[in-house]
C-alpha cells in the first residue's frame, strides 16, 4: 500500500528516514507493520505461545514482503501484551503501550481521531486523542473480564457451531436480537445454552442470527459504558482485533448513536496499534540520529554529528498484495482461557 | 550466578526495600514473631483501623498492632466462606485471618480485637469476627464538624479505655495517656518529616520505603521506633541531589494492605515513576495530625483522630476531597494514581469526586479498581505504564515550551 493513500497525517511527522517496523503482540493475534519512505506492508499472524518466535515470523513475513533485509531497518516498536518478552540485538528497540499506539495509528491514518474504541483478543478501551498530536489524553480499560472483548465473542461463536469470522455477518441477519443480559462470558454462556434450546422454534437460521445478534449488543453495551467515563468527541474511530467484525461495528453504531469514521482505502484497523508502533519506531529512529546544528541562536557547540548508517531503500514499486483476511482473535488449537478470576493474560 | 546467589543467601526482605530500610524491617519481623510466640504473660490487641488510637493499647501495656496483613488469594478465600463474593477482599482477608485451621498464626495470637466502624464491609466482618475471637466494636462518628460528634467520641474513647485496661487488668489513668499522646505525637511528626523528605526533588526514600516505615508504627512500640528511625531520618535528611525527571505519583484511595505491594513494585521498579506521596490510610494520611497534649486527653484524642486527614467515608465529601488535592499540590505530583478495592463502597462511589477534584486542579489521574487475585498484573502493566507515557509527553511538552521561550528572549 502506498503511504500517501494511508496516511491522511502530516507525512513529515509519519515517514520515516529509514524502514521501521511497528509490533502489536496481541493476546490472540499478532500484528506486523513495516513502513518504509513511501510504503506500509501488513502482517497478520495468530500468536504463538512463544512471543519471540512470534515477531521472528512477523519481521520474516514483513521483511519478504517489503523485500528488504534486516540490516535495512532503523528501528523496531513493540506493543501489545507480548511487548516486553522481545529483544533484539541487531535493530534498536523500545516499547510503548498498545494504547499510546492505537491513538497514533487511528490518528496518522483520520488526523481528525478525537475518540478510539478499541476492542482486543482479551480487553478492550476507550481513548481519548489529541487531535493536533495522536497523544492520548484520558483512557479507560476494561476489568481483567472478558465481557466485551473478541475472547466474548470467539466462545459465542463456538457455542453456535460457526467461525468468528462469520458470527459478525451472522448478527447482521436477526430479525430481533436475542436478549443476552449477563456480563459475563461464563453466565453469558449459559444463556446461549438456554436460547438455543429454544431455537427450534423460529428455525435454526433465524434463532441463531438473533442470538449472534444478542452476543454483540450485550458486548457493545459494555465498550458503551466504557465509552461514557472517556466522552464521544467525532471521529469516533474503531480500532483492535474486533474492528472488522460486522456486527460489532452495527450493533455499537446502534447503541452509541454515532456513526465510525472510516478508515482510508480501506486500510483494515485490526492494524491501528501496530501502525501507531511504525510511527513510534520512526520517530525513536529520528531522534537516534543526530540533529541538524542549531542556527546561530544556540549557545552550546553542537556535538559533532556522527556518522549514520543510511540505509539504501530499494523503492517498492508494485503493491504489495492484500492480505488474506484472517480472523482476529481466532488461534484454532489453543488451550481455553478461564473466563475471569484466573485468566493470567489480560492486556 | 544471580540466581545462585540469591538461592544461598538468607532472603531476609522482599529486594524493592532499600538498604537503608533493612534493621527497621528486621525489628519488625521479630516484633511479629514475638508477638505470635514470646511468653511475656501480656494480653494481644489487634485493630483493623486507622481511626483506632493506640495510645490506650500502650496505656495499658498491652502488645499491639494493626491488623491490615491481606495480600494474598488464600487468605480471601477462607473469608469469603463467610460472605458474600461482594465484599471487598480487604474485608475478606481479615476474616481469613482468624481462620482457625488456615488462618495467620499472628491474627491468631490475639486475645481481643477491637474495631471501630468505618465502612459497611467492615462492620460485618468484625460481626462475623465476634464468634472467632473476642470483639469490641466501637462507634466513629461521621459527621466530624459537629460539636456532638466530638463528645460521643470522646465517650466511646473513655469506653475503650475501660476495655482495654480490663483485658490488660490494671488501670489506666488521664496521666498514663497524656504520656502516651506525648510519646505517639512523636512518632508520628517524625514519619511526617521522612515524609518531607520526599518533597525534594531527588526524594531519598522511595514509596516502598515510606510504606515500610508506616509498617513500623503500626508494629512496632513508639520508644522503639523512635530509636530505630532517628538516625535514619538524620541519614536521608543529608541527602541532597537534582531530580531525574522522572514524574512523581501520589497513591489515591483505599487501604493498601501490608502484602499488598505489587502496584507500588510496578510503578516504581518496574516502570520506574516515583511515588511521593499516599492519600491513603496506610501511607501519610494517618500522620497529618497532632494530638493536643494537654486537658481531657480523652477529648484530644477525639478531636486528634476526627481532625486526622479524613477518609472517604467521613462526611462531608468535601473534606477528604480538600485534603487530597491539597497533599497533590504539597507534593507537585505529576500525577495520581486512584487505586481502590474491588467491591470498596466507600472509595468506588466516591470516585468521580476524587477524580473530578485532581482533574479540576489540572493534575491528570489514572484510575485503578484491583484486587488481591493477582490476575490482573499484565493488565494493570498497560494501564500505568500509558500514563506514565501520557505524563511523560506532558512534561516533554512543557520542556519543549519553556526552551522554546529561553530562545526566544536569548533572541531578543
Amino acid at each position: 500500500m502506498k503511504i500517501s493513500d494511508i496516511v491522511k497525517a502530516d507525512p513529515a511527522r509519519v515517514v520515516p528516514a529509514a524502514p521501521v517496523v511497528g509490533f502489536d503482540i496481541g493476546s490472540r493475534g499478532s500484528k506486523g507493520v513495516l513502513v518504509t519512505p513511501d510504503e506500509i506492508h501488513t502482517v497478520f499472524i495468530p500468536t504463538g505461545l512463544y512471543m519471540q518466535e512470534t515477531a521472528d515470523e512477523l519481521l520474516s513475513l514483513l521483511l519478504k514482503r517489503a523485500k528488504l533485509k534486516r540490516h535495512n531497518l532503523g528501528f523496531i516498536v513493540g506493543t501489545g501484551y507480548g511487548r516486553i518478552s522481545l529483544k533484539y540485538e541487531d535493530i534498536p528497540y523500545q516499547v510503548v503501550t498498545e494504547i499510546s499506539c492505537h491513538a497514533m495509528g487511528a490518528h496518522v491514518v483520520n488526523p481528525a481521531t478525537r475518540t478510539i474504541i478499541d476492542i482486543g483478543g482479551q480487553d478492550s478501551k476507550a481513548i481519548k486523542v489529541d487531535p493536533a498530536t495522536g497523544k492520548v489524553v484520558e483512557f479507560v480499560m476494561n476489568d481483567k473480564c472478558a465481557a466485551g472483548t473478541g475472547r466474548f465473542l470467539e466462545k459465542a461463536a463456538n457455542l453456535l457451531g460457526i467461525g468468528l469470522d462469520e458470527l459478525g455477518g451472522v448478527a447482521l441477519q436477526a430479525k430481533e436480537p436475542a436478549q443476552v443480559s449477563s456480563q459475563c462470558v461464563v453466565f453469558a454462556e449459559s444463556e446461549v445454552v438456554s436460547l438455543r434450546a429454544r431455537g427450534d422454534r423460529v428455525g435454526d437460521e433465524e434463532a441463531r442470527a438473533n442470538i449472534a445478534a444478542g452476543i454483540h449488543y450485550a458486548s457493545a453495551r459494555r465498550v458503551k459504558t466504557l465509552l461514557g467515563r472517556v466522552g464521544l468527541e467525532p471521529d469516533l474511530v474503531f480500532t483492535g482485533g474486533v474492528a472488522n467484525n460486522a456486527g460489532m461495528w452495527h450493533a455499537l453504531e446502534d447503541l452509541i448513536g454515532s456513526p465510525f469514521a472510516p478508515s482510508p482505502a480501506g486500510f483494515d484497523m485490526i492494524f491501528a496499534g501496530a501502525l501507531g508502533a511504525a510511527v513510534y519506531a520512526g520517530r525513536h529512529h529520528a531522534l537516534s540520529r543526530p540533529a541538524k546544528p542549531a542556527k546561530a541562536k544556540a549557545k552550546t557547540t553542537p556535538k559533532p554529528p556522527v556518522e549514520l548508517e543510511t540505509a539504501k531503500i530499494e523503492t517498492i514499486v508494485a503493491e504489495a498484495p492484500r492480505l488474506p483476511h484472517r480472523p482476529a482473535c481466532h488461534t484454532p488449537g489453543r488451550a481455553e482461557a478461564p473466563a475471569c478470576g484466573v485468566a493470567g493474560f489480560a492486556d | 550466578m544471580a540466581t545462585h546467589a540469591a538461592h544461598h543467601a538468607p532472603r531476609k526482605a522482599p529486594p524493592s526495600i532499600s538498604p537503608d530500610l533493612m534493621p527497621i524491617h528486621a525489628l519488625i519481623e521479630a516484633e511479629q514473631e514475638a508477638f505470635i510466640k514470646e511468653e511475656d504473660g501480656l494480653k494481644r490487641a489487634g485493630y483493623f483501623c486507622s481511626y483506632t488510637p493506640p495510645e490506650l493499647l500502650n496505656a495499658a501495656g498491652l502488645r499491639h498492632a494493626r491488623l491490615f496483613k491481606a495480600g494474598t488469594p488464600a487468605i480471601v478465600s477462607n473469608g469469603e466462606r463467610y460472605t458474600q463474593s461482594v465484599f471487598c477482599d480487604f474485608s475478606k482477608s481479615c476474616i481469613g485471618g482468624f481462620d482457625k485451621d488456615a488462618g495467620d498464626p499472628f491474627y491468631l495470637a490475639v486475645d481481643k480485637l477491637y474495631n471501630f466502624h468505618t465502612c459497611a464491609s467492615m462492620k460485618r466482618a468484625t460481626e462475623v469476627l465476634d464468634s472467632m475471637v473476642p470483639t469490641t466494636m466501637l462507634n466513629l462518628p461521621r459527621l466530624r464538624g459537629e460539636e456532638s460528634s466530638r463528645a460521643f467520641f470522646r465517650d466511646e474513647i473513655a469506653h475503650f479505655r475501660d476495655d482495654v485496661a480490663d483485658l490488660a487488668g490494671r488501670p489506666v489513668t488521664e496521666d498514663d495517656v497524656r504520656e502516651q499522646i506525648v510519646l505517639f505525637n512523636k512518632a508520628r511528626r517524625l514519619i511526617r518529616k521522612f515524609s518531607d523528605l520526599r518533597k525534594r526533588p531527588k526524594p531519598p526514600l522511595s514509596g516502598r520505603d515510606f510504606l515500610e516505615l508506616v509498617r513500623g508504627f503500626y508494629y512496632l512500640k513508639p520508644d522503639a521506633l523512635l530509636a530505630a528511625y532517628e538516625p535514619l531520618y538524620r541519614k536521608l535528611s543529608r541527602s541532597r541531589g537534582k531530580g531525574d525527571g522522572r514524574p512523581r505519583l501520589m497513591i489515591s484511595g483505599s487501604e493498601m494492605a501490608d502484602g499488598d505491594r505489587r502496584l507500588v513494585e510496578l510503578i516504581e521498579e518496574d516502570i520506574g515513576a516515583h511515588i511521593v506521596a499516599e492519600d491513603h490510610c496506610t501511607g501519610l494520611r494517618p500522620f497529618t495530625y497532632t494530638v493536643c497534649e494537654t486537658g481531657d486527653p480523652f477529648r484530644a484524642l477525639a478531636d486528634g483522630y476526627l481532625d486526622q486527614a479524613p477518609c472517604a467515608r467521613m462526611k462531608p465529601i468535601e473534606d477528604p476531597l480538600d485534603f487530597s488535592g491539597q497533599l497533590a499540590q504539597e507534593y507537585a505530583v505529576d500525577g495520581v494514581v486512584y487505586v481502590y478495592l474491588k467491591f470498596c463502597a466507600c472509595y468506588g462511589a466516591t470516585r468521580s469526586a476524587f477524580i473530578g477534584r485532581f482533574q479540576e486542579l489540572g493534575i491528570p489521574v489514572l484510575e485503578i479498581s484491583s484486587d488481591y487475585s493477582h490476575s490482573d498484573i499484565g493488565q494493570l502493566k498497560t494501564r500505568v505504564e500509558a500514563f506514565i507515557e501520557v505524563l511523560n509527553e506532558k512534561r516533554f511538552d512543557r520542556l519543549l515550551a519553556a526552551r522554546a521561550a529561553e530562545a526566544e528572549a536569548a533572541a531578543d
